[in-house]
């Protein structure tokens, strides 16, 4: 099930052009995540969610999108925002069998 | 109740930990990705799972996984036997593969850390290969992707068996027997280091634990492990929380945790060293054969399950990189002793493996 939540944003550009940001929410329980693929759109941001009960380190290496959140304990949650278009690969840095492909469009 | 407690416990454990997540919050200005601030969230907890449920959970399966570009075939398994066994495969004629994961001992060599090529000794213990074939990712640190990558690893490791990968085709090459067995197995390629690699690694995977007393007790045979087992079995699974990273039936998450040992070695972390809990992380071992292949741990630190479940009493050393899985359990004599009990239960009746002949 895809939980899809507009969220913020509202950018006022000569009084013209409305920007949504929206957010694509990723759970971990079990040691993997919710879903193995996502895309979403420049500027929209992955939560990541840890609903497992241990402790997880969502992060990329891919050049240009090198992220890390830290160690991620049960019960919290983290966003993240993708500004550039291209695929990139997530990985939980203490479980590597949980993987995730995270498309960004345009 | 106890839910609304848990409940309760899990929100101010998640509080507490965003604390620590604010000091190692990172913005990467310029790059693609921003990390966002973190909130708590409400997380449902399970209900305590009864027996039968995690029997289902440990259920042996019921084939041999090969990958789609390694598929098993009989020439393969054969020609990767004798590749397994030759000495041949090592610069001084005098290490195979079985020297240091030897079915003799588990399919590792028994001592606390391996023995390369001069007789020097390496700087972590030979892990065994039993149930390779299920891993994910392979070496204590993680640095092979595959079996057919770590394969050639050791054999051109100058300090294991020093002989670089040219110099070891050249040298099959010149074996008779050996191309004929190469043409049969890989019909389109022959001896090249990539036959070499996925024959190895074809014989390797069909080394799997055999049915243990408790894959018996699993399918039904109440008789089949002992009780002082079956309440160790229930530990592992509540307070000792042992089953937090040796999961299901092959009890590995094929994941990396620093347990706190005291060793410099840094493991995983050498490969992810902004990751603060990768520094001194291991890959975790399955249990299966494991009354077998001992002394335990990365650093064969450890001479008996009952010292490794001391460890895990005491908790290791508390640092920031130490799992947050990992904590002092404060066994008592019974619940020690109740842990082993359940995983001697985890050894099989092996039958003695059968050396090949080797070419000539």
């Amino acid at each position: 099930m895809r939980s899809i939540t507009a969220a913020l944003v509202i950018a006022f550009a000569g009084g013209s052009v409305v920007a949504f940001a929206a957010e694509r929410s990723i759970r971990q329980k079990g040691k993997v995540f919710s879903e193995s693929a996502v895309t979403i759109r420049k500027g929209d941001a992955v939560v990541f969610v840890n609903d497992d009960s241990v402790t997880h380190n969502v992060m990329s290496t891919d050049p240009g999108n090198e992220f890390n959140i830290g160690s991620q304990a049960p019960g919290v949650s983290t966003p993240v925002t993708f500004d550039k278009s291209g695929e990139f690969t997530i990985m939980c840095a203490i479980h590597p069998r949980m993987k995730l492909t995270v498309k960004v469009n345009n | 109740m106890r839910t609304a407690v848990t409940r309760i416990a899990c929100f101010a454990a998640a509080a507490s930990a965003l604390t620590a997540l604010a000091i190692v919050f990172v913005t990467t200005r310029g790059n693609a990705a921003t990390v966002g601030k973190s909130s708590v969230v409400e997380v449902k907890t399970a209900p305590v799972a009864s027996v039968q449920d995690l029997k289902a959970l440990y259920r042996r399966p019921d084939s041999i996984p090969f990958p789609k570009d390694n598929p098993y075939t009989l020439e393969k398994v054969t020609l990767g036997k004798k590749l397994y066994f030759d000495t041949r495969l090592s610069a001084a004629n005098i290490l195979s593969c079985a020297s240091c994961h030897n079915p003799a001992y588990g399919w590792g060599d028994g001592l606390p850390k391996g023995v390369g090529h001069n007789m020097k000794e390496l700087g972590r213990r030979s892990p065994t290969i039993v149930n390779a074939a299920f891993g994910q990712v392979f070496m204590w640190d993680g640095r092979a992707a595959s079996l057919e990558e770590q394969a050639l690893g050791p054999i051109a490791a100058e300090v294991e068996m020093n002989l670089p990968i040219a110099q070891l085709i050249a040298k099959l090459g010149r074996i008779p027997e050996y191309p004929p067995l190469f043409q049969a197995a890989f019909p389109k390629e022959g001896l090249t280091p990539a036959s070499v690699a996925r024959a190895i690694a074809t014989y390797e995977r069909t080394v799997v634990s055999r049915r243990a007393p408790f894959d018996a007790w699993v399918e039904g045979d109440e008789t089949a492990i002992p009780a002082d087992a079956k309440r160790g079995f229930a530990l592992f699974n509540s307070k000792a929380a042992c089953t937090n990273c040796h999961s299901g039936w092959n009890f590995t998450d094929d994941s990396f945790h620093d347990i706190g040992l005291a060793d410099g070695d840094i493991g995983r972390g050498k490969f992810l060293p902004n990751v603060i809990k990768m520094a001194h992380a291991f890959k975790t071992p399955g249990l299966r054969e494991i009354t077998r292949r001992g002394p335990y741990m990365h650093d064969g630190s450890v001479p008996t399950l009952g010292a490794v479940m001391d460890h895990y009493s005491n908790g290791g050393i508390d640092r920031p990189s130490r799992s947050d899985q990992v904590k002092a359990l404060r066994l008592s004599i019974q619940e020690r002793d109740d842990l082993v009990a359940f995983m001697q239960t985890l050894t099989s009746d092996l039958e003695p493996t059968t050396v090949p002949i080797l070419p000539r």
